[in-house]
């Protein structure tokens, strides 16, 4: 009980702190600059690349102040719904674009096209498939910040030990499986499989699954999202074809196998490819090894990757609106992109950031260009109201069929069912 | 019974002061707290929108809620598994370290230790002993011939989180039961051991009677702890996007609420939980008149 007490404490503190006024609240004054809170999620290294930004962009503007609050990804959602509960929202802070509308159709976002119509062309330079998951019929209640196209991390001193031939921009799902299998290896002779030829994420659409869905030539979820289609016969083969590699080849590590390395087995070095997004170069930049980028390989409907934007919006409660989208502004102008290229954490939305060598020479010696070109046969993340919770019975669902506990057919028969379940009730 | 001094006067005046701070704690926090949560029960709020009334739905969608059947059934067979063994092996340990052997202090330091530590750092151990390839568990069987089991898998999940929240709860029982005993007179045991009784008929003819309202106590808080356990759970089973391969209700009050943003239909979940615990809590009082012997 002392947990749900605890549950039933805070939202009796959610109630009374929506009574008791905006005290968090910042408020311009005559005499002092504006203060405004820019909230995200990331790891503590990210907040010093926002802290650089910010600097750069109080240089420009000195009667704005910005705090930078950075938050892990589990307690930043916790913390956004009650800010938000308590009508003292962070001026600007943090989507990612799968969530965006869960937020945005329950109206505590400001609609920023009335800014964007006084910026003419602010929007040009961008990346369009970005845009797309911030666009509604009322204008967009927030903007892409950057984008994360998924590829295939490789180790390139796995490769060269074993003597395979690193993949090539245009290899095939079939070229995928025969590079795992020849890197799959027991390398301690205790006979257990302890090098792994591919990892993916087996509960997230993003990292591995969607992508093969899509070079099948079936989707995820039909275009006005109200049916599931990963039962349907071309997902199925996907599905069959990852299992097979998990449970024939060997070569993808099942989740009770993966929990055991305790973190990510291609930073660790018991994985030779990884799919991945950019999030993940700065943390691999510290590794031990050699290492690049390709693109996700083809299957018979062709090549596909999977893009999702992180963004920015602006709590409707805003005190200061003003201030919050000249940040926004900022950080989608040249020299705001160019720093958040330099510092090396996503792709940068605007084109021609992203296709200078600001973005393409940084520190690390892997071909960032890879990240770029994977935009053209690149799918959208779904986005639709409900997702998280679509998504996650998905997940859910699925595990026991990698866990190797239940056969694939029955499970995606019974996952579509619930999937299905879940989009009639968030409609 | 009336035990100390009653208050008078002003005395009066100052004794409700004193208790003031206390009694706008217990209303806001606790009664105001459950009393909202009935309210929310009632209603659909996002957290963001102002709550819609919505009747009993939230309590009938339950009814048609796969995720939170499995979760009910996934709390009431850990509880059929947890509480016995729990309340058996405790009054077993604690019978142990009620005699005088040398050292016993050290013993009884080692049994109360799980409960001083912290959950997150020995669930991290269990895991590591639990492990498929590497567990130390899988290693011992292999020694002895056996092959490897998967002790976090779907399958046998449940029974390993069992273990571990029973290992982390023995210290507790320990110290009540010690309490228990140390209460039986001394000359019970000396007569019965004249009239010839074994240490096995002692046992079972006056520990146990006589041990009862600490078995009550045990189990009523065994109840109570197995139906909001979480932490070890949490952090032997989860998976991915925030699942777990053993949900239990409180997991999924906790992931309805802030993950699904569905905080009437969490809070028509804690209140069928708190029901249900009050129930079993009255068949405890009904057994209690029954069985156990106050002296």
């Amino acid at each position: 009980m002392k947990k749900t007490i605890f549950s039933l404490a805070m939202v009796a503190i959610l109630l009374l702190s929506a009574c008791g006024g905006k005290t968090t609240g910042s408020n311009a004054t005559n005499n002092g600059p504006v203060q405004i809170t820019y909230m995200e999620w990331g790891d503590p290294a990210e907040l010093s690349v926002w802290k650089a930004i910010v600097a750069d962009f109080e240089a420009a503007n000195p009667n704005i102040k910005v705090n930078v609050d950075v938050s892990d990804w589990d307690s930043y959602w916790t913390k956004l719904k009650t800010l938000l509960a308590a009508n003292t929202p962070p001026d600007v802070f943090a989507m990612d674009a799968p969530l965006y509308l869960d937020y945005q159709s329950r109206g505590v976002l400001l609609n920023l096209q009335l800014y964007i119509d006084s910026n003419p062309g602010m929007l040009d330079g961008l990346f369009p498939n970005t845009l797309t998951a911030y666009q509604t019929p009322a204008g967009y209640f927030g903007l892409p910040r950057d984008f994360q196209t998924i590829v295939v991390f490789y180790n390139k001193d796995m490769f060269d030990k074993a003597g395979v031939p690193y993949p090539k921009s245009n290899w095939t799902y079939d070229d995928l499986r025969a590079t795992a299998l020849a890197l799959t290896k027991d390398t301690s002779g205790d006979g257990k499989i302890d090098q792994f030829g591919y990892v993916i994420d087996p509960w997230d659409f993003e990292p591995g699954m969607s992508e093969i869905i899509w070079a099948n030539g079936e989707d995820l979820i039909n275009a006005d999202h109200t049916k599931t289609l990963i039962g349907e016969p071309n997902a199925r083969t996907a599905f069959q074809f990852l299992h097979d590699m998990m449970f024939v080849d060997h070569s993808i590590p099942d989740p009770n196998t993966s929990s055991q390395y305790g973190g990510d087995l291609f930073l660790s070095g018991n994985a030779a490819m990884i799919a991945m997004g950019h999030w993940a170069v700065p943390s691999y930049s510290e590794a031990s090894f050699k290492w690049d980028v390709v693109q996700m390989p083809s299957g018979p409907a062709g090549q596909a990757t999977s893009v999702n934007s992180a963004g920015f919006v602006v709590g409707k409660d805003s005190k200061n609106p003003d201030a919050a989208f000249a940040f926004i502004k900022f950080v989608l102008s040249t020299a705001g992109q160019t720093r958040l290229a330099e510092m090396g954490f996503a792709c940068p939305v605007l084109r021609s950031v992203a296709e200078s060598d600001a973005f393409l020479k940084q520190g690390t010696s892997i071909n960032q260009q890879i990240f770029i070109d994977s935009l053209a046969f690149a799918h959208m993340k779904p986005v639709f109201k409900g997702y998280d919770e679509w998504s996650s019975t998905i997940g859910d669902g699925l595990t026991p069929m990698w866990n190797g506990e239940a056969e694939l057919n029955p499970t995606l028969d019974q996952i579509v069912t619930q999937a299905d379940a879940v989009l009639a009730n968030n409609k | 019974m009336e035990y100390g001094l009653r208050p008078l006067g002003r005395e009066k005046f100052w004794f409700w002061v004193m208790l003031i701070p206390t009694l706008i704690g217990l209303t806001f926090g606790a009664l105001g707290s459950i009393l909202a949560t009935l309210g929310l029960s009632l209603t659909n709020w996002d957290l963001l929108r102002p709550p819609t009334w919505a009747g009993i739905s939230n309590y009938l969608a339950l009814f048609n809620n796969p995720a939170y059947f499995k979760a009910l059934t996934n709390t009431f067979k850990f509880s059929a598994m947890y509480v016995p063994g729990v309340v058996i092996i405790s009054l077993f340990v604690a019978v142990l370290m009620n005699r005088k052997i040398h050292g016993v202090s050290i013993f009884r330091t080692i049994y109360f230790l799980p409960a001083v530590t912290s959950a997150v750092a020995t669930a991290l151990v269990w895991n590591m002993i639990y492990g498929r390839d590497t567990g130390i568990l899988n290693y011992l069987l292999n020694l002895l011939g056996q092959p490897s089991i998967c002790w976090l898998c779907t399958k046998n999940a449940l029974m390993s989180v069992v273990v571990v929240n029973i290992w982390g709860a023995i210290g507790e029982g320990m110290i009540i039961f010690l309490a228990g005993l140390t209460a039986i007179p001394r000359e019970y045991y000396e007569a019965a051991t004249i009239d010839g009784a074994g240490q096995f008929d002692q046992f079972f003819s006056i520990t146990l009677p006589l041990v009862t309202p600490s078995i009550f106590f045990q189990t009523l808080i065994s109840s109570i702890n197995a139906f909001q356990a979480y932490d070890y759970i949490y952090m032997m089973t989860r998976q991915g996007q925030g699942d777990s391969s053993v949900p239990v209700v409180v997991f999924s009050i906790y992931r309805n609420a802030w993950n699904f943003f569905k905080y009437g239909g969490a809070s028509a979940q804690a209140i069928e939980l708190a029901v249900l615990v009050i129930l079993l809590m009255g068949f405890y009082f009904w057994l209690e008149r029954r069985y156990v012997v106050y002296e």
